[in-house]
């Protein structure tokens, strides 16, 4: 299979699965049911940048389901992937989005699921200035927990906003490693579609700092492209859901490394079958250069520690 | 984005009917119409079916007459006539290329020409085999410059660039009896064969016709190109400009026009001469201002950022400018109209080689031992010509664009360097290339060639495929007068980048390259065979396995007609937008277009209608693509 065939399988399963979740939605709660993320004056962050439009209910994200399968275009070219890619997003946007309806609250800690508007602006302005470097989403299980911790805490000393979704966050717990948004460590969710909050965190970057117009979405992506920082570690083995959505972010310009051996593609799609090494192949293929000047101190020392609560004992 | 627009053809044609409003003023005459004059061409010629190779003839071939008086049939006639068409060619890029080698001979610390990158030099001599250890570098020049010398003449074995070639395709070559020996003895091999009463058989003629090519682009262009960049550098990514409106209406124009870049780079120094500039300034002008016209206007923006004034079928426009104080030629694809021309103007019509003399011209003699004192006279003769400039006739098109060149082989894979991740990849390879291409992020690569043909509407057939193939995410490599064209449009434009699919977009974004990559003149061809074979070794595939085609959709001379045997040979498909005079024989088309394939791997597309060009070479890189399962 090709590298585009890969995406587009994905996507389609992505697809499917929306199709049936909202067919379900609808038959239970009726088309008029409210959906909505708590805390976001962006409607779906993700479809709202992308179309311009925003979604208020059942019916309405059924619409939009529509407007999605126009992105599903399968020639064999990078646009159709990138389009699949973003149209995955979006799937897993309503997937997401279903989890919410009546208020529901779906995830629970350590998991964030969804970040509210306040959490991007407070992020949002040291990301504008430097103060985070970077924006590392990881995907996946790493070959053993110690790797995977050892990931994460050497982002976090290099004051990396570090995002969790699926195996990497019972890793951390295994260990006993400190996450939470006061440490700059965020498990999102289990399941594969909960990136797509870490994708809502870069668009409303783009929607709120960047100034970009809803429905822009070559601005958008151009946006996030030169201006957010963001790269993504996805670890072995990718299946076709996780390639389709990696093309998504390689649309938005953020470069996925990982330890399994696939196609590759410069500066985006970049083969490490070293995992101690990631963190320094994701800042080179970003372009991430650490303002920090390493200080020689017995603990990890970064920006990322500010707001951790120091307990007793 | 900015506010990059491409200069269309229309707005190519609208210049140059303004300008031929002026050649009517001062009873100038133009291609255009001598193209009229000759139309329609001779079908017999058209077709290859006339023979005039001995005085019993010329012969034609009709079904009345289906053989001349030998009893040669048509296949034969028309073989014989493509050999001795490659022949020409081969004949000529090979003979630029020993001058080039004579030109290294003489290279000396304190001369007329020096060893610029020794590093190549080195390289070249250590691939030769030669020892280098604690050797003066300009005694290595020598030595080699023999040794190359020796490869146009040399009694036994092959050329020694063959080697470069990926073994399958060397395999190739001997099997089928094609790896060329000396150089100038394929030629006298092919005219000796084309002789009244030697070969007639198609087969065999066709066989000389790609092993003749091969000894051009793998032995006489290959020296002209290496040793070019021996002695005025390998040229790296730089800044010009293109069109007409590179000239300056208050600067003495001189306009180097040909091939050798060993006239055009001495021209260009004694044009930064401050003596000459003063000299320039005492009549009335700014300065001197240089551009060149076809594959030397290349060479000198290839390596000094000359801005390209025009190609082919341009080199009147040049002059009818009215500001061209001296068009200084060497040889090839020199319009001998430019005498008759530069004499409705004040224009100097400056011949300097004894390859290539012509009528109503000013001979001023070049040649390497004395290349200082003739550029500097050349440039002297410019400048003192610009008193002589008649103003009410000038009027220089205000069209021009930003270009982006300097692609040899050395800065592709330079610049792909920069899209490695240390941690995981090693640099100096085309690997990155190749990884963009068996992604599909790029489908893959044309290397777009070639001239100018009035039976084509002018530059349209360049620019149009090229527009089409970036938007299909397939880079496309140029050299040669389509490079000129795409320059000229502004595709060389970093901004160009804009026209592409997303696939080539982002990776011009990453690397920081235009959508198509100027490798140079026509010998520079011989850069690209090359590029694919390094692609080849660095991805463990065949060059035939690769996405990769040549195309040549305006060429005219027969320097194309070898260059394009050798790309073939090489193992390219190579697709044609003017048809070869071979159509008279069914036998040699079908070894042309199909039959070779089971020699090289690769074969002939001709194709008139130069959308549906477009879509047969995509369509054979989607098919190579396919049957690699990429
Ligand atoms: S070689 Fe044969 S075909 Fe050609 S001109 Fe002579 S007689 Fe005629
Ligand atoms: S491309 Fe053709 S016309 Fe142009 S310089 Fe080369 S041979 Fe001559």
């Amino acid at each position: 299979m090709t590298l585009f065939d890969v995406v587009f399988s994905g996507n389609d399963t992505v697809y499917g699965l929306t199709e049936s979740a909202i067919s379900d939605a609808i038959a239970k709660y009726g088309a008029d049911k409210a959906v909505a993320f708590p805390d976001t004056a962006y409607s779906l962050p993700c479809y709202y940048a992308v179309t311009g439009t925003k979604v208020g209910n059942l019916g309405e994200l059924k619409e939009a389901l529509g407007v999605v399968k126009t992105l599903m275009t399968r020639e064999q070219k990078l646009n159709d992937a990138f389009m699949s890619g973003v149209a995955t997003a979006l799937c897993a946007e309503f997937i997401e989005v279903l989890k919410y309806i009546d208020g529901a609250v779906p995830y629970e800690a350590p998991c964030y699921g969804h970040l509210g508007d306040p959490v991007i602006r407070e992020l949002g302005v040291p990301l504008v200035t430097g103060d985070i470097p970077g924006v590392a989403v990881i995907l996946g299980a790493a070959p053993t927990a110690e790797e995977g911790v050892a990931l994460v805490k050497s982002y976090q000393a290099q004051g990396i906003l570090v995002t969790l979704v699926g195996g990497i966050i019972d890793q951390c717990e295994a260990q006993g490693y400190k996450t939470g948004a006061n440490v700059r460590v965020i498990p999102l969710g289990k399941d594969v579609t909960s990136v797509v909050h870490a994708v809502s965190v870069a668009i409303r970057a783009a929607l709120i700092f960047g100034n970009i117009q809803p429905g822009d979405a070559a601005g958008l992506m151009e946006y996030t492209m030169k201006r957010v920082p963001a790269f993504v570690n996805a670890f072995a083995p990718l299946d076709a859901v996780i390639v389709a959505c990696g093309a998504g972010a390689i649309a938005l310009g953020f470069p996925v490394i990982t330890n399994e051996e696939t196609f590759k593609v410069p500066k985006s799609l970049i083969v490490q079958k070293d995992v101690s090494k990631f963190n320094a192949t994701s800042l080179e293929a970003r372009d991430i250069k650490i303002k920090i000047t390493n200080i020689d101190i017995p603990v990890a020392f970064a920006s990322a520690f500010e707001g951790e609560i120091i307990r007793r004992g | 984005m900015g506010n990059f627009k491409l200069t269309s053809v229309e707005e190519f044609e609208a210049a140059t009917n303004r300008l031929l409003e002026t050649g009517a003023k001062v009873g100038a005459d133009a291609w255009q119409f001598r193209v009229k004059n000759q139309t329609p061409h001779c079908k017999f010629g058209e077709q290859g079916v006339c023979c005039r190779i001995c005085s019993m003839g010329p012969c034609r071939i009709t079904p009345k007459a289906p053989r001349g008086i030998c009893g040669c049939d048509v296949h034969g006639i028309v073989g014989r006539n493509f050999l001795r068409f490659t022949a020409g060619g081969s004949a000529t890029h090979s003979d630029h290329g020993r001058e080039i080698c004579h030109t290294l001979h003489t290279v000396a610390p304190d001369g007329n020409y020096k060893v610029k990158d020794p590093d190549k030099l080195i390289r070249i001599a250590k691939e030769w085999g030669v020892e280098t250890e604690g050797k003066n570098i300009y005694d290595l020049a020598h030595e080699i410059a023999e040794m190359a010398l020796l490869e146009y003449g040399k009694p036994f074995g092959t050329q020694r660039f063959l080697k470069r070639a990926p073994e399958h395709t060397q395999e190739l070559w001997a099997k089928a009896e094609i790896e060329p020996r000396a150089i100038d003895r394929e030629v006298a091999t092919a005219l000796h064969m084309t002789h009244m009463g030697c070969s007639s058989k198609p087969e065999a003629l066709i066989r000389q016709s790609l092993r003749c090519g091969l000894s051009d682009g793998w032995g006489g262009s290959m020296c002209g190109t290496e040793f070019s960049d021996v002695m005025f550098g390998t040229p790296k990514p730089l800044d010009t400009e293109a069109n007409l409106g590179v000239m300056k209406e208050d600067y003495v124009n001189i306009i180097v026009h040909g091939h050798d870049p060993s006239l055009s780079e001495m021209i260009c120094d004694y044009a930064e001469d401050p003596e000459m500039i003063a000299l320039a300034k005492s009549v009335g002008a700014k300065g001197i201002n240089v551009a060149g016209v076809c594959c030397t206007s290349n060479e000198v923006a290839m390596r000094r950022g000359i801005p390209m004034a025009g190609n082919f079928l341009q080199q009147e426009n040049v002059v009818l400018t009215g500001a061209c104080e001296a068009i200084v030629v060497d040889v090839q694809c020199i319009f001998p109209a430019l005498g008759p021309l530069s004499k409705c103007f004040h224009t100097k019509f400056i011949t300097t080689s004894p390859i290539a003399q012509m009528p109503d011209s000013e001979f001023i003699r070049f040649n390497a031992e004395t290349a200082g004192e003739n550029a500097k006279l050349i440039v002297r003769t410019a400048v003192e010509n610009f008193k002589n400039r008649k103003p009410e006739l000038v009027h220089i098109p205000q069209l021009k664009q930003k270009a982006t060149v300097g692609y040899s082989v050395e800065a592709i894979v330079k610049t792909l360097d920069k899209v490695t991740n240390s941690q995981v990849d090693v640099t100096g390879t085309t690997k990155p290339l190749i990884e963009c291409i068996t992604s599909g992020v790029l489908r893959g690569a044309v290397a777009m060639v070639g001239c100018n043909n009035p039976r084509v509407r002018p530059d349209s057939a360049h620019i149009d495929l090229m527009k089409k193939l970036i938007a299909n995410d397939i880079i496309v490599v140029l050299s040669g007068c389509s490079a000129q064209a795409a320059a000229r449009a502004g595709l060389m434009d970093k901004e160009a980048r804009e026209l592409c699919g997303a696939g080539l977009k982002r990776v011009c974004e990453l690397a920081d390259i235009p959508p198509v990559l100027h490798m140079g003149s026509c010998v520079d061809i011989s850069r690209m065979m090359i590029l694919a074979s390094e692609l080849a070794k660095d991805s463990g595939l065949n060059i035939s396995q690769l996405p990769l085609v040549g195309c040549a959709p305006e060429w005219m001379s027969e320097k194309a007609v070898s260059i394009g045997n050798y790309v073939v040979a090489t193992g390219i498909d190579t697709f044609l937008g003017v048809e070869p005079q071979v159509t008279g024989s069914s036998e040699v088309v079908g070894l042309l277009t199909d039959g070779i394939r089971d020699w090289v791997e690769a074969a002939y597309t001709v194709e008139k209608d130069i959308d549906k060009l477009g879509d047969l070479m995509i369509q054979r890189i989607e098919e190579k693509r396919a049957a690699l399962g990429i």
